[in-house]
């Protein structure tokens, strides 16, 4: 018998298999795929306090072996997401991560309270948000203001596993070793990497908001890089993602250090992917008698 | 043990290419055969179709359900990048992967709810196609009984296809092409927007399926009635949120809210 189970935090997981926020909507449409509770956690689309209505279309294109999206975090709001998301979730044996975006720490903060009050079992930061006060500098690259935003949202969450999400175009060990001081329960990383594409027929940008972010496979050995680099900087667990395809992706990740994994475009080419990995993951340690998934987390030889 | 994959919903299926035809440089009718029946599929919905891969291409690519022939579902497409490049090298026998039926499709227009789709006796159907947005209001000539008055346009004379088929399902059909060589010179909207001139727009119902710039065009002809939107997807499923239409609600979703939209609930920058 193989044994899947992980903890991150406060957080115990059937399996280390999760999905990717925003790539999964809030569940509701991959159940009419396959039975969430199958899954680690359901990580859940971004959420800010008022609706967000996004940017315009096209907002997304195929690059090689990749995507670059530009959706511009839409999303229901919170007061929708406790209304009807969240207890729709419920009827599934699955922890529920939400995944939370603001324009000020304030913003961060009060979602965190209600979410946390609502008994979600993990709270995600997505960092990656621009910060208004700050001319908009992603709070992910400004390291005082990073550091202060997960201490304050640290002070507020009492129950759920506290779980700070890395923006990849900063420096990863410093980042990922401040949010562990600032009370992070586990980093996840990493988000999707600022791109670019261009028709060149027409010179117009291929995404209209003209500035995306590039998922996928192509990111993979990135984000494996700076898993592993986030994984040697702390001792709290880290999530890993980006480009997860098939199982041996996901063993890779956890190779390099990532104790869970999350799968996001992959979904869009087959909403079954992340069975298809867990299944993948299985047979991974059965080929190499394995017992815990547990055991394969930073075992690179280097 | 038992996978926990192995348990496929039922609009997943893998499929055997029956036929590969070729109408013209460009334009190809795909059969294929699921290996599960899947339901339906209605006109104007489509398929998330994939080749045999998961990084490149990366994702599927939507194609509406165009017809069935001989026990093949088949999709007409239109060779214009990656996929469609690859498509044109399927041969009979080869697998690939669909995902669907998926969308609304266009209202159920026969039947108890024809009046409720804008359909009653006495509405005559004006389909507007442009393009390949052809495939999408293909089905619903068959459906309508000969009445509709089709408008097809496309940017040259020797792009126009299956015109005798068309000519035969339709009660009229007006041809348009941009540069004149064949028909009525201008956009299929254009046209219409002629033969409305003079005419109570009260007596039909549009159905309306192109690029955007072409929706735009139909929505303002002042006719009740459907367009169906070709927005880019990633998923197909609505957990993306990549294939936005512009709504006076915010933001919907081609793929599940459509992609066939009322007149005037889809809004076109
Ligand atoms: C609901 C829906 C139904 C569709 N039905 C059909 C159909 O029945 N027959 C058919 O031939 N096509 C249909 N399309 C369009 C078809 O999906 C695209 O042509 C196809 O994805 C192109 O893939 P590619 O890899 O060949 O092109 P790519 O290499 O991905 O792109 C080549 C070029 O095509 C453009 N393009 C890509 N996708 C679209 C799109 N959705 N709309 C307009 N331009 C696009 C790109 O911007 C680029 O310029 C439909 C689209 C949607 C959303
Ligand atoms: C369409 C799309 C929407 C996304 N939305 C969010 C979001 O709301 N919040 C967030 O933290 N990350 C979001 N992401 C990033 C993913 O969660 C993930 O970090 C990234 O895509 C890398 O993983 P992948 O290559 O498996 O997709 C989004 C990604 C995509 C492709
Ligand atoms: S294509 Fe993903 S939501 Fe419509």
């Amino acid at each position: 018998m193989t044994d899947l189970r992980v903890g991150i935090g406060s957080l115990k997981l059937k399996n280390p298999v999760m999905t990717a926020s925003g790539t999964a909507g809030y569940g509701a449409e991959l159940a009419e795929f396959f039975d969430p509770s199958l899954l680690g956690a359901l990580v859940m689309k971004g959420i800010s306090l008022e609706p967000w209505q996004g940017n315009p279309p096209p907002r997304i294109t195929e690059t090689p072996c990749g995507m670059i999206n530009s959706i511009g975090l839409q999303n229901v709001g919170l007061e929708m997401f406790l209304r009807e998301k969240l207890p729709f979730a419920r009827q599934w044996d699955v922890p529920v991560i939400a995944n939370i975006l603001g324009t000020s720490a304030d913003e961060y903060v009060r979602l965190a309270a209600e979410l946390d009050g609502a008994g979600v079992e993990g709270i995600e930061l997505n960092v990656s948000c621009p910060n208004i006060k700050k001319g908009g500098i992603s709070f992910g690259r400004d390291m005082a203001v990073f550091a202060r935003l997960v201490g304050a949202v640290r002070k507020t969450v009492k129950s759920a596993a506290l779980i700070v999400k890395l923006t990849p175009d900063a420096p990863v060990a410093e980042f990922a070793r401040a949010a562990e001081e600032s009370g992070a329960d586990a980093v996840s990383l990493i988000n999707s990497i600022p791109a670019m594409a261009i028709d060149v027929n027409t010179r117009r940008p291929l995404v209209k908001n003209v500035i995306g972010g590039l998922s996928g496979p192509a990111v993979k050995p990135i984000a494996v890089r700076m898993v592993y680099q986030a994984s040697r900087a702390v001792r709290v667990p880290v999530i890993g993602m980006g480009g997860i395809t098939e199982g041996r992706d996901a063993v890779e990740f956890m190779l390099a250090g990532a104790h869970a994994v999350a799968v996001g475009t992959a979904i869009f080419s087959d909403p079954m992917a992340p069975l298809k990995i867990l299944d993948g993951i299985r047979a991974y340690m059965e080929n190499h008698g394995i017992k815990r998934v547990s055991a394969i987390t930073g075992s690179v030889r280097t | 043990m038992k996978s926990a994959s192995s348990d496929t919903s039922s609009i997943l299926s893998r499929a055997a290419v029956k036929s590969n035809i070729k109408l013209n440089a460009s334009n190809f009718i795909l059969g294929l055969v699921p290996e599960r029946a899947l339901p339906g599929p209605r006109p104007g919905q489509f398929f998330m179709f994939g080749i045999d891969s998961r990084k490149d291409p990366l994702l599927r690519r939507p194609f509406c359900y165009f017809r069935k022939e001989d026990g093949a579902i088949q999709i007409l497409y239109r060779v214009v990048g990656r996929v469609t490049t690859l498509m044109t090298g399927l041969r009979a026998g080869e697998t690939v992967e669909i995902l669907g039926p998926l969308g609304n499709g266009y209202p159920d227009f026969l039947g108890s709810k024809a009046e409720e789709a804008g359909n009653g006796k006495g509405k005559t159907p004006l389909v507007i196609a442009g393009g390949v947005g052809l495939a999408s209001v293909y089905p619903l000539l068959a459906g309508l009984d000969g009445r509709a008055h089709l408008f097809y346009g496309e940017r040259t004379g020797a792009s126009l296809l299956l015109v005798d088929e068309l000519r035969r399902l339709s009660g009229q059909v007006t041809l348009a092409t941009e540069d004149g060589s064949a028909g009525f010179k201008g956009t299929a909207a254009e046209a219409a927007k002629v033969f409305l001139k003079g005419r109570d727009k009260k007596d039909f119902t549009l159905y309306a399926c192109g690029p955007n710039g072409m929706l735009k065009a139909a929505s303002a002809l002042g006719v009740d009635g459907y367009i169906a939107s070709e927005e880019k997807m990633a998923c197909g499923v609505g957990v993306c949120l990549g294939c936005a239409v512009k709504t006076a609600g915010g933001f919907k979703r081609a793929c599940k809210d459509g992609p066939v939209f009322k007149i005037g609930e889809a809004l076109f920058d």
